[in-house]
């Protein structure tokens, strides 16, 4: 530990405004309340802060952030923003050095964050000793209220003088280039010590639980009052998550400037607590509920993301707390109301042990040439693509892409060839902007690619086994590239059966190929619509579905069901399939929800605590199936 | 590509959201050149009737009104209703809860304005989408530039305009303002309909919901806000009152 006096500390942040190259940012006043902003001179700094409006997480999640810009005058020309300036933040708080580390297991870990990284690795925390407790926050029962990692200098100011702990090389070089330091003696350090204990006794509030046992009392009590008390009284504004310091999730727009020739793709902080944060293309929300939406925000703290990644995302800092202005959002208030309750023992997530490769799966699109297309109903149309790299797409079947259309924006959609070839195909719905889109483009467009994303079906797990295929709708879209997989490779698999329904026979997709199945002995299939409308042929079966299922043989203990379609046919098909004799974990289905950024940190696609992006969209159902918000 | 042909049009207001409009400045010469610019009072003398896309401003007093509003749709085929009173109605909604004789007589008094037209007005005030049906909405008083832009950008390539169903509070917290409430002002950001970077609350100014409420808006939870803080039952009728007269929630 280094000590300096306090006008010698002053001089120091003074010689960093004025000679270092970085932007100076540190905490200041603003009105009655605290902000991190720029320093125009050591005078402004307030180390006696109790807590920032804003956390410094956004100065590597910005408020708004472009991710790139696009020409839309060629066909395909993309800049990545990675001009990014040094700079040093000073006077960040123990429990905000937590929050940061935790960040950067997300956006540092399985996939790298480019921009985050950048952002990062040209920052320099300045991190400060607390010395006046906010009255909301409740680190000191988090174990927050100190940290001993995370900075790269640490001050502490002890009135009279500044005790500074070096936390990393950088730090110290800092130090030694612009400040009047001695060593420190162990009266500071004694002061130091002192000025910590003095502090971790001022917090008036606390939480009665401790955080490792945050996942236990949450999973028992999915049903207790407080929840429906608590979120009845909410405005649904999203400020406790705006504000959160542990708060991560996004939403990516894209803006064309009014003279069309250039845009910007930007991403801004979103939140759970607003309702259209899980709306698909299609309309529906899927966390329709208030009390699910303040469900998942707490549990998302205490057991979704303790689950994933080994820490509670709460630090205690209070900015909720006094953000929410009908005080409801206090996560140490909802612990210590279940605090009393009986513990449970939580489901682990259906987390799969080997992560895809983090190859080519950054938020900057690869450029593809649509080289075929291909109507196939009034509303669904095929797309060959080809990607420029001349690569291989090297997917899996099950897997998805997002597809790209500058101006517009991304949209996730599943790969319906099977595995292979220099080419792989789509087929799109006309439902949204980009599908629209994406509808009015032909060979030789140039549109975007990001993926193979996502977990597909285990074809290699699958072999020798008996396959019951169960389609509804656009499912067999995601389907067909397991089953053309399945059937190049037939005596791989064991006995193979298809059901596939739509609402009526003009929307029976892949026909010609569905005729192929005619003459093939090595399969059965059925199919069947909703409804016939008078005047039109249909030779099959009319009815759900399910309906198809009694009509075939198959051996229930040693069959495989593969069920994709919209979520209301799973709740019959499963139910179906469960009378059936097919036990829960030889079911397997492909979900969808708004897949955004793909790489599983928005968070839009949640189902509870498992990103669909990355986990599914294919799972087996028995890992699923007590997800409330699963089916 | 043939240039989409553009038509601004304004009916009972102030005519300060084109004034927006042609602030825009660099952008406005941007936007000239992706349409052409057929009718537009404010700025220029020519007009045409031949357009494709029509900016509507105002709302809608009289039968006469109405009769060019019909006259327009049927020319148009993407109408924009933009600003509060062409989205809603607005302040002028507040003549509502009087007679049209009443309203007449304390304005123009005992001038003589029997069967001239001029004069004609309807019962109540009208929003655009009361008289013909309108694609687009460009809501706030005045409508913001940058949404402005922004939705005319997606309507020029052909994508849905989407306006943020989620409140004002959320751009307030991006911009790290103090929230009014802790000031001791009023606001009804957490029930209004954000796009505006809460131009308001940033100059430390109570949201009036010019915008108009969210989708669902949490009017209850609200109500509960502001007994807590202590804001008066006629206070908040004030406020609500100037955007918000006789709407759902108030």
């Amino acid at each position: 530990m280094q000590v300096m006096s306090k006008s010698d500390w002053l001089s120091f942040v003074d010689r960093l405004i004025r000679e270092d190259p970085s932007e100076i940012v540190g905490v200041k006043s603003k009105g009655p309340k605290f902000v991190f902003d720029e320093l125009d001179s050591a005078e402004e700094l307030r180390l006696d802060y109790d807590v920032t409006i804003l956390p410094p997480k956004k100065y590597f999640l910005p408020v708004y952030e472009d991710m790139m810009k696009y020409d839309l005058t060629s066909a395909f020309s993309v800049d990545k923003m990675v001009d990014i300036p040094p700079r040093i933040v000073i006077g960040v708080h123990p429990y905000d050095l937590v929050a940061m580390e935790q960040m950067d297991k997300v956006y540092l870990g399985d996939t790298t964050d480019e921009l985050y990284k950048a952002r990062r690795e040209k920052t320099l925390i300045i991190a400060s000793d607390i010395l006046n407790v906010s009255e909301d926050s409740f680190a000191g029962s988090m174990g927050t209220n100190v940290s001993g990692s995370g900075y790269d200098l640490l001050v502490t100011d002890l009135g009279d003088s500044v005790a500074v702990d070096v936390g990393s090389e950088k730090g110290g070089s800092l130090l030694s280039s612009y400040a009047n330091a001695g060593a420190a003696d162990d009266s500071v350090e004694a002061r130091v010590a002192g000025l910590r204990e003095g502090v971790a006794s001022g917090y008036s509030k606390s939480v009665d639980v401790d955080k490792a046992d945050w996942p236990g009392l949450l999973t028992n009590n999915h049903e207790h009052s407080v929840w429906e008390e608590k979120s009845d009284k909410c405005l649904e504004c999203g400020s406790c998550t705006l504000v959160c310091p542990t708060c991560y999730c996004f939403d990516v727009n894209d803006t064309a400037a009014l003279n069309l020739e250039s845009g910007v793709r930007t991403r801004t902080w979103d939140g759970c607590m607003m309702r259209d944060f899980s709306l698909v293309g299609g309309g529906e929300v899927f966390r329709e509920g208030i009390k699910e939406r303040y469900q998942h925000r707490i549990y998302r703290k205490g057991m979704y993301i303790p689950e994933r990644y080994g820490f509670t995302a709460c630090v205690g800092c209070g900015r909720c707390v006094s953000a929410c202005l009908p005080d409801i959002a206090d996560p140490s208030d909802v612990m210590n109301k279940l605090v009393t309750s009986s513990m449970g023992v939580p489901k682990p997530l259906p987390i799969p042990e080997a992560a895809p490769a983090a190859e080519g799966l950054a938020m900057v699109p690869r450029p593809a040439t649509i080289v075929r297309t291909e109507t196939m109903t009034e509303k669904e149309k095929l797309f060959e693509i080809k990607l420029d790299d001349g690569m291989p797409l090297g997917h899996g079947p099950g897997q998805f892409v997002e597809i790209s259309i500058f101006g517009v924006g991304e949209a996730p959609i599943s790969v319906s060839s099977a595995p292979g070839g220099d080419t792989f195909e789509i087929v799109v719905r006309k439902v949204g902007d980009v599908t629209g889109k994406l509808h009015g483009m032909d060979a030789g467009d140039k549109i975007g690619i990001r993926g193979p994303l996502g977990t597909g079906f285990d074809a290699e797990a699958l072999k020798g086994k008996n396959l019951l295929f169960i389609a509804g709708g656009l499912g067999v879209v995601p389907m067909r590239s397991l089953f053309n997989h399945v059937l190049r490779n037939r005596a791989d698999y064991g006995e193979v059966t298809i059901l596939y329904g739509c609402k009526d026979p003009s929307e029976l997709l892949f026909g010609s190929e569905v005729k192929d199945w005619e003459g093939r002995d090595d399969l059965v299939h059925k199919f069947t619509v909703d409804a016939c409308p008078e005047g039109e042929e249909w030779e099959h079966n009319v009815g759900v579905v399910g309906t198809l299922i009694p009509q075939v043989q198959f051996d229930p203990n040693d069959t495989t069901a593969i069920v994709v379609g919209p979520p209301i046919m799973y709740r019959f098909v499963i139910r179906d399939l469960k009378e059936a004799g097919i036990p829960d974990e030889n079911i397997i289905v492909s979900l969808e929800r708004r897949m955004e950024c793909g790489i599983g940190k928005c968070g839009h696609c949640q189902i509870n605590g498992v990103y669909v992006c990355k986990e599914g969209p294919v799972f087996n159902y028995a890992d699923m199936k007590d997800l409330p918000e699963a089916f | 590509m043939t240039k989409p042909k553009v038509a601004f049009f304004d009916f009972a207001c102030c005519e300060g959201c084109q004034l927006q409009i042609a602030n825009l400045e660099e952008a406005v010469i941007d936007l000239l050149g992706v349409v052409d610019l057929v009718s537009f009072r404010e700025v220029m003398k020519e007009h045409s009737d031949d357009y494709d896309i029509a900016f509507i401003e105002g709302c809608i007093q009289r039968p006469m009104d109405a009769e060019a509003l019909k006259k327009i749709r049927e020319n148009a085929s993407i109408i924009v209703a933009y600003g509060a009173c062409a989205v809603d109605g607005s302040v002028h909604t507040l003549r509502n809860e009087f007679t049209k004789e009443d309203v007449l007589n304390e304005v123009y008094g005992d001038a003589d304005v029997e069967g001239n037209p001029y004069w004609d007005i309807y019962d109540k005030a009208k929003p655009i989408d009361e008289v013909v049906k309108v694609d687009v909405y460009i809501p706030g008083c005045p409508i913001d530039r940058d949404e402005f832009a922004r939705i005319v950008s997606d309507v020029l390539q052909g994508k849905a305009p989407k306006l943020p169903n989620y409140a004002i509070c959320v751009e307030c917290k991006k911009n790290e303002n103090i929230c009014l409430f802790e000031l001791g002002e009023f606001c009804l950001g957490p029930i209004t309909r954000a796009g505006c970077n809460s131009a308001c609350p940033n100059v430390k100014s109570g949201c009036e919901g010019c915008r108009g409420f969210l989708d669902d808006p949490r009017t209850s939870a609200h109500k509960e806000v502001l007994e807590k803080y202590g804001v008066s039952v006629d206070e908040m009728m004030a406020a609500f009152s100037i955007f918000q007269y006789g709407k759902e929630g108030s």
